[in-house]
């Protein structure tokens, strides 16, 4: 290792957030996580209820967790052994809140040098108009928060917390109930203005589009667990055993045999099991461990397969699979089509290509599946 | 027009709305934020004045100030002569009787302050004081002015607890309520009448300036 | 703590404030019963004439003032409208010894409304009649016109029959302000009172004879811790006189009887 990695690795050790916290909210949850975010975007991921906000207003100082410890590099900021707990105002932590809390008494202005009270007036001024430049609102300084649009909004929210220099920097679902193109620019701003400053930031969602736009990292709660660390392609996209894969959103689960392991391809055939009529179907999945006899589990998502009315022709993909349609369903934007091909699939379908095919329950389809559709999870 | 009664009673209800303020807001911050399990304990002792007879009220504030208690023998001691029966009575006996028409209105707005507004503010450093200035009591603002002229308007009203710890003393304790009392009593139904009206006027056109600076309708009420 | 500095500054200027709102007083307090609203404030103007000092009346009942008194109230003269409460202050050693003095005698009536048409020639009887829906007294728990009415109906054996009808004013005034007001249709009151011009116009009276009812002794008393002891004083010679006893006959008031003088 050369020297300046060592510095680098020591200056980033330096402003690094480690969390370990145990809080008992109520008879039926427990928060009890352990976790570290170096400098760049860590993303919280989980459902409702999954404890995450809770984790950040405990990182925060807005609750005080029952046992556990807080620290930024060597700066502690919580302590339950040795009674430490430096409150909130003085941890010199950022935090948008998820419905902005921006004080709609003030101006924009007044809203952005809040946090600035302990410098001289001209120097508080400018800061805040360098902020707001960076962040595109130097326009609206003047203006009310209640006399601007969402968008923002959103970015005085951020603005306000970022001018203080904050060492870390917390989000709670800040993009929610903004339209694509808004938060897609936000993401923007906020990923330039990681680059420049790197420190751990904590964004909490429970959107993928924001999880794959954002994160370096991802740490997935459940049930005010960590469940899973690591990037969001890794967890979400491959998601390495079953509870995380249900929770990563992936339908369709399904028992399998390994039949034939193809080393040079990267493929296996596996034969589908379980309840259902005939022989099982055999699909061709990515190369895993294990042998022929072997159980397998395998995930794939029901938006991951394509239909076909009439059997396709000349397809890269590797899994044809000729089956009936059961039911669809319309759940506000898509349709939920079940599909018996040997095993029950799940499929999603928008409702034009359900009308222009002229889908009903009863019809014979073809299901499309690319080999690495299949995820071979751990049970 | 008994000129005296109406100015004794202005000075009272000013006072008392000027020091009601000042202890209600940190009664009404205790009850609001700073909330135990016994907390509703001391709403329902600040509550009381609203339910108890004001001749039950006159009752305890005289026998708590009058020449026999501990306080009414300091102050004979300080001044030389007792506490009950002068103005500083009524004031202090105001005080406890006109308490949760300034406490209530103060705390039902401070409870209508979203907490992330505080919780944001301790964020960025600011200390309790600074966000209570800041943030709470701005935003508070209409509640303030609501506890101001509720506990005015009452004072003012005031007859029950005033006759008991009072004593009716021409130019020191006869607030307007009690001068028309007394006229009634001696038959003068045109004096008494006079002043009443007055009286009546000037409430009403107290309220009626208070609710038009108001942005939301009844949100100056005692409840 | 600039809150702390912020409170106690308010507390100091009401503080100031509020004994400003005291008036400069050398003027003498009287607490005077109410059945002497009509004549006091005639002879508190001759007095203030004669010796350029201030007077300020305040009436009610006897036995409210009494209490009052006990409790400090700041008076320094008491016309109480009988002469047991000044005993028992005097017993207290609230009086000033050896002021305590009748100043008047005091005598009930039966007054009824004009409105109520009923025929006051029958006396007390007249109460039964059906018409008489109310019929006011003052509270006899501290008022002495209220116990001398009390008194009279049982004497007369009414007071059962027409006890659920009875209203009782805070003071014999207040009782007088119920009939007048045509609230009750009769009552029993000060004779002071029905001469009143306002009583006078609106009804009749006639006298409750005396034989019926304990006499109303009127004594009048200086309060001990008064620091205007002297004008009170002179306040109790000047009742004396021969023109001021000629006013309260006038205004329906009996000379005291000598003898009686409180012992």
């Amino acid at each position: 290792m050369s020297g300046a990695t060592d510095v680098s690795e020591t200056a980033e050790a330096g402003r690094t957030l480690t969390v370990t916290v145990r809080k008992r909210l109520s008879a039926a949850f427990t928060l009890d996580v352990s976790c570290s975010a170096p400098p760049g975007i860590t993303i919280i991921f989980g459902e409702s209820g999954s404890g995450k906000s809770t984790l950040l207003r405990t990182v925060a100082g807005l609750i005080e967790p029952d046992a556990g410890h807080i620290a930024i590099g060597e700066r502690r900021l919580y302590n339950s052994a040795a009674a430490e707990h430096v409150p909130a105002g003085q941890r010199r932590i950022g935090y948008v809140f998820q419905h902005l809390a921006l004080f709609p008494h003030m101006s924009v202005a007044a809203n952005i040098e809040y946090g600035l009270a302990h410098l001289p007036a001209d120097q508080r001024r400018a800061r805040a108009q360098a902020v707001a430049e960076s962040f595109r609102i130097a326009h609206v300084l003047s203006r009310l928060p209640a006399a601007i649009s969402g968008g923002e909004r959103q970015r005085v929210a951020l603005a306000r917390s970022l001018v203080t220099d904050p060492v870390v920097l917390l989000l709670d679902e800040p993009l929610t109930a903004l339209d694509h193109a808004t938060a897609s620019r936000i993401i923007d701003d906020l990923r330039a203005w990681n680059a420049a400053h790197g420190i751990p930031i904590l964004y909490v969602t429970h959107t993928h589009r924001e999880a794959f736009a954002l994160g370096d990292r991802l740490v997935f709660l459940d049930g005010g667990r960590v469940v899973a660390t690591g990037t969001p392609h890794e967890i979400l996209d491959s998601p390495a055993s079953e509870p995380l894969a249900r929770l990563a959103g992936f339908e369709n689960l399904f028992d399998g045999v390994i039949v034939a392991r193809r080393p040079d391809a990267g493929t296996m055939r596996c034969r589908l099991t379980g309840p259902g009529p005939g022989a099982g179907v055999e699909i061709e999945a990515p190369l895993a461990h294990g042998e022929p006899g072997d159980r397998v589990r395998l995930a794939i998502r029901a938006g991951d397969i394509l239909v076909a009315v009439e059997q396709p022709r000349g397809l890269s993909a590797r899994n044809i699979l000729r089956g009936q349609l059961v039911s669809l369903t319309r759940e506000g934007p898509t349709i939920h089509a079940v599909v018996d091909a040997g095993a029950r699939f799940q499929v999603d379908l928008t409702p034009g290509a359900r009308d222009d095919l002229r889908l009903g329950a009863g019809d014979h389809v073809w299901l499309i599946i690319k080999t690495h559709s299949f995820r071979i999870v751990s049970s | 027009m008994d000129w005296t009664a109406i100015g004794l009673s202005v000075r009272l209800a000013a006072l008392v709305s000027v020091l009601l303020l000042v202890i209600a807001l940190p009664i009404a911050y205790w009850l609001t934020f700073k909330r135990r399990r016994w907390t509703f304990l001391a709403e329902a002792v600040v509550a009381l004045p609203l339910v108890l007879p004001p001749t039950v009220l006159g009752f305890y504030v005289l026998l708590a100030i009058g020449s026999r208690s501990p306080i009414g023998r300091l102050w004979t001691a300080w001044t030389g002569h007792g506490l009950a029966f002068t103005f500083q009575a009524l004031v202090i006996a105001s005080l406890v009787y006109s308490l949760p028409f300034a406490v209530q209105p103060i705390s039902a707005a401070f409870a209508r302050i979203d907490s992330s507004l505080l919780e944001a503010s301790a964020m960025l450093g600011a200390s309790s004081w600074r966000t209570f200035v800041r943030i709470t009591l701005p935003l508070a603002k209409e509640g303030i002015l609501a506890a101001a002229v509720l506990s005015f308007a009452h004072t003012l009203g005031e007859f029950g607890v005033v006759l008991m710890v009072g004593g009716n003393l021409p130019g020191v304790t006869r607030t307007i309520s009690i001068a028309i009392y007394d006229q009634v009593q001696a038959f003068e139904y045109q004096a008494a009448n006079q002043t009443a009206l007055l009286l009546l006027v000037f409430s009403f056109l107290v309220l009626a300036a208070v609710y038009a600076l108001q942005r939301r309708p009844w949100s100056v009420s005692p409840l | 703590m600039t809150y702390v500095r912020f409170a106690v500054l308010a507390v100091l200027v009401s503080a100031a404030v509020s004994s400003a709102a005291q008036l400069p007083a050398p003027a003498l307090a009287v607490a005077a019963a109410s059945d002497l609203q009509s004549v006091m404030p005639a002879l508190a103007s001759r007095f203030e004439r004669e010796t350029s000092g201030r007077v300020t009346l305040t009436f009610g009942s006897s036995g409210n003032f009494f209490s009052q008194i006990q409790n400090g109230a700041p008076f320094d003269l008491f016309f109480s409208a009988d002469v047991d409460y000044p005993r028992r202050l005097e017993a207290a050693g609230l009086t000033e010894p050896g002021t305590l003095q009748p100043y008047a005698i005091g005598r009930l009536v039966l007054y009824a409304s004009k409105a109520s048409g009923l025929d006051l020639g029958r006396g007390l009887a007249v109460l039964t009649d059906a018409r008489v829906r109310r019929i006011a007294i003052a509270n006899p728990e501290h008022a002495p016109y209220g116990r001398a009415a009390v008194a009279a109906l049982t004497h007369e054996r009414l007071y059962d029959q027409v006890r659920a009808r009875l209203v009782l004013g805070e003071n014999v005034s207040q009782a007088a302000q119920f009939v007048q007001s045509g609230n009750a249709q009769a009552g029993l009151l000060a004779l002071s009172l029905a001469l009143a011009p306002a009583l006078r116009a609106s009804g009749t009276y006639v006298d409750v004879p005396a034989a019926f009812y304990p006499a109303i002794e009127q004594a009048a008393v200086v309060i001990r811790a008064s620091s205007r002891k002297d004008a009170a004083r002179q306040f109790l010679t000047f009742l004396g006189r021969p023109e001021i006893v000629q006013m309260l006959k006038d205004a329906g008031f009996l000379p005291p009887r000598p003898a009686a003088a409180a012992r």
